[in-house]
């Protein structure tokens, strides 16, 4: 398989984002049209500056910016995240507005444009409450696919805090998204910082394996048997030895945790899939092959990451494939994990 | 006290025989009483009254199992890892271990105390090590502690302490106050590199978990172990450590290993799209890895499918890098009998075994295979 045949699939990444706040004050009320209006609060995303070459350009601002990438792929079905929320901002009331009015902002600008399209739900980890309030707001809609969180957070997302998100997650049928990068100033360190970016952008996939490793010692999926997770733009080739770790330390002190009742590796299989930016493999396609039979392809999903550019670490991927697996990563894991989300 | 020790006399006998076993992570343990004993008279004295400042790790993340031990190393009086004799008898001479590198645990949260303290309890502990454990056994070497967070202390105490040449690194913990690659710890790591000695990295220290926030339980601490070590060698390749130190020897103690092959090829895959941030990165991260880094094999890895382990192994390159531990005597201890991965070629299990630890330690033997 190359690149250039990726088309009809189901591409689980694309990037939009408001240009300004223009766009999304008419959802929001009088009370954040005059806040924002008089604050310095901002639509910055210092995740991704926009000179560095895996940023790629800016996420599509309106639908007519996204129509030619949709029409040169094709896609069966593309969900939009959009991660305007990922500021250093700490006022939960703020980023429960904003996450309103960007949901709005995302359906009428683009989903109801294109029926190809689906889209997170984008919700902040900073007041729960609102998260489920907002989740049963746009349950019925029918565009929405899942729930999207910033894979940084300030609690790790096992945490029962959380728990009332993952109840009607299941009850709904959402997947929880948990997107690379998010709270600005929680980079994996000791100070919470990294001296370089290109520390903070390899950083993703460390936070990722913390989360992972949350969710099933928390017992998230004993509670929720329903849910699913999927870890968007963090990588995957970590995924085997962080799970031969995990499953023998669990041997060893399951007593710390009795609602932990099969090998982690067991609910990391079932409920958890992982995007296929960026890849990180190795050079060698021999090479490439042995981690993929190690990950096991059944547990990747593709996504273009429009407008993100990681490499050429998805080529190298690809070419790896059988004809087999390379149709579940581009479709069949997909539409099986999603369902009737996306049909 | 520490004295001038010339290692190639105390080891004269080491030197002629064939060497076919090295524990690159023994944890001898200094208790409070024992701390407050080797301390001068006005650090003894706060001690005993103040206690230390920073919270145990094993109050942290209380340990689950057997108190976080081996359920047979307590000995008739005290604490796992404090009865030379008992650990000579369940460790050296079962397992026929060759050398034994010893890593005091107990001193790891360097920069809790005020300065002169921190300095204080290392010499403590470096004094002890010689007194207690070197100079008893001629197969044991020692690491030197160091109050890291008081970079110009720790110099000095490396000065003191690398004249006895039985201590053969520097250890410091995996967590500190700053990112492993921060300028701060530079001069520390050149005292070292110049030494010929060096830098271990033991999991500890006072890891807050930035990026995530805290986890609940010791399972996810333990087998986060190897995630610290990529956010400790993330740091120390980006900020340009090892370009800047090129005579710097870094292992990895007690992290597991095989992640690393995932780390090089998440490295080398942002640095070829985002080299023009760090120019004085002027190759590959993984090359840097390779020349520098070595790693243990505590615990050691079990796939379900023994092929993965050869696979791994050989996907991270580390052939010539990894080192056998047993951890003693800790809960997870790996038995050099039984603990070692099926399908190792004969020279894969000696250089693993001895070779590697070897080379890296500068030990005065050859290699040879059991």
């Amino acid at each position: 398989m190359t690149a250039t045949t990726i088309t009809a699939a189901v591409d689980c990444d694309l990037h939009v984002a408001p240009p300004s706040f223009d766009k999304v004050l008419p959802y929001l009320d009088s009370y954040w049209k005059s806040y924002i209006d008089d604050s310095t609060v901002g639509l910055s995303q210092p995740a991704y500056p926009l000179g560095a070459a895996t940023t790629g350009g800016a996420p599509a601002g309106n639908y007519d910016q996204l129509a030619p990438v949709l029409s040169a792929a094709n896609p069966h079905r593309a969900i939009l995240n959009c991660l305007a929320l990922d500021g250093v901002h700490r006022n939960p009331y703020y980023a429960a507005a904003m996450a309103t009015a960007v949901n709005d902002w995302v359906r009428e600008e683009f989903l109801v444009r294109d029926e190809r399209l689906r889209a997170s739900i984008v919700v902040s980890p900073l007041d729960i409450e609102a998260a489920v309030k907002e989740v049963e707001r746009l349950a019925s809609d029918g565009r929405f696919a899942q729930i999207l969180l910033p894979v940084r957070a300030d609690v790790p997302y096992g945490n029962r805090l959380y728990h009332p998100l993952y109840a009607v997650a299941q009850e709904q049928g959402f997947p929880i998204a948990l997107h690379a990068w998010g709270r600005g100033g929680k980079a994996p360190s000791m100070p919470g910082v990294t001296a370089t970016y290109l520390e903070d952008y390899a950083s993703n996939a460390h936070i990722a394996q913390v989360q992972m490793m949350s969710f099933v010692a928390e017992g998230v999926f004993s509670k929720f048997p329903q849910l699913k997770v999927v870890f968007m733009e963090c990588g995957f080739s970590w995924l085997p030895p962080q799970l031969w770790r995990f499953d023998k330390d669990w041997k060893g002190v399951w007593r710390e945790v009795p609602w932990v009742k099969e090998r982690p590796s067991e609910y990391v299989r079932r409920h958890m899939r992982f995007t296929t930016e960026p890849a990180q493999l190795p050079r060698n396609p021999r090479q490439i092959a042995q981690l993929v039979e190690m990950v096991g392809p059944g547990l990747l999903m593709y996504a273009s990451d429009y407008p993100h550019d990681h490499g050429d670490g998805f080529e190298r991927l690809l070419a790896a494939l059988s004809d087999e697996d390379a149709e579940s990563v581009l479709r069949g894991t997909a539409a099986k994990f999603y369902g009737d989300l996306i049909a | 006290m520490i004295t001038e020790v010339d290692v190639l006399s105390v080891a004269d006998t080491a030197r002629t025989k064939d060497v076919t076993l090295v524990d690159v992570d023994i944890h001898p343990r200094m208790t409070p009483a024992e701390l407050v004993n080797w301390l001068p008279e006005r650090w003894a004295r706060h001690v005993a009254r103040y206690g230390l400042r920073a919270p145990a790790g094993r109050d942290r993340y209380p340990r689950p199992r057997n108190k976080g031990v081996r359920a047979d190393s307590w000995p008739e009086n005290g604490f796992p890892g404090t009865d030379y004799g008992l650990l000579r008898k369940q460790l050296l001479d079962e397992h026929r271990i060759d050398f034994g590198i010893l890593l005091v645990l107990d001193t790891l949260d360097s920069g809790y105390e005020r300065p002169p303290l921190d300095a204080a309890i290392s010499q403590a502990v470096n004094d002890w090590m010689a007194a207690e454990w070197l100079d008893r056994d001629d197969r044991l070497r020692g690491s030197i502690a160091v109050p890291i967070e008081n970079p110009e202390l720790a110099v000095q105490e490396i000065e003191r302490v690398s004249t006895d040449k039985r201590f053969v690194q520097i250890l410091l913990p995996a967590s500190m106050q700053e990112s492993a690659g921060s300028p701060k710890y530079w001069p520390v790591y050149r005292a070292a590199a110049e030494r010929g000695l060096p830098v271990a990295f033991h999991t500890g220290g006072y890891n807050d978990y930035g990026g995530t926030g805290r986890p609940s339980f010791y399972l996810e601490e333990h087998a986060g172990y190897g995630v610290i070590m990529q956010i400790l060698l993330t740091s120390l390749v980006c900020e340009g450590t090892f370009a800047a130190i090129p005579n710097l020897k870094v292992a990895l103690v007690e992290g597991g290993a095989l992640w690393l092959a995932a780390l090089k090829w998440r490295l080398d895959d942002a640095w070829l799209q985002l080299r023009d941030e760090v120019p004085e990165l002027e190759r590959l991260p993984s090359e840097y890895i390779r020349e520098h880094v070595w790693l243990d094999t505590q615990p050691m890895e079990e796939p379900d499918d023994p092929r993965h382990f050869l696979h791994a192994l050989e996907l991270s390159g580390l052939e010539d890098r990894l080192m056998f531990a047993t951890d003693y005597p800790h809960w997870d201890f790996d038995s050099p009998a039984s603990s070692l991965p099926r399908g190792l070629s004969k020279e894969q299990r000696g250089k693993l075994l001895a070779g590697n630890a070897i080379e890296l330690y500068g030990l005065p033997s050859k290699v040879a295979c059991r």
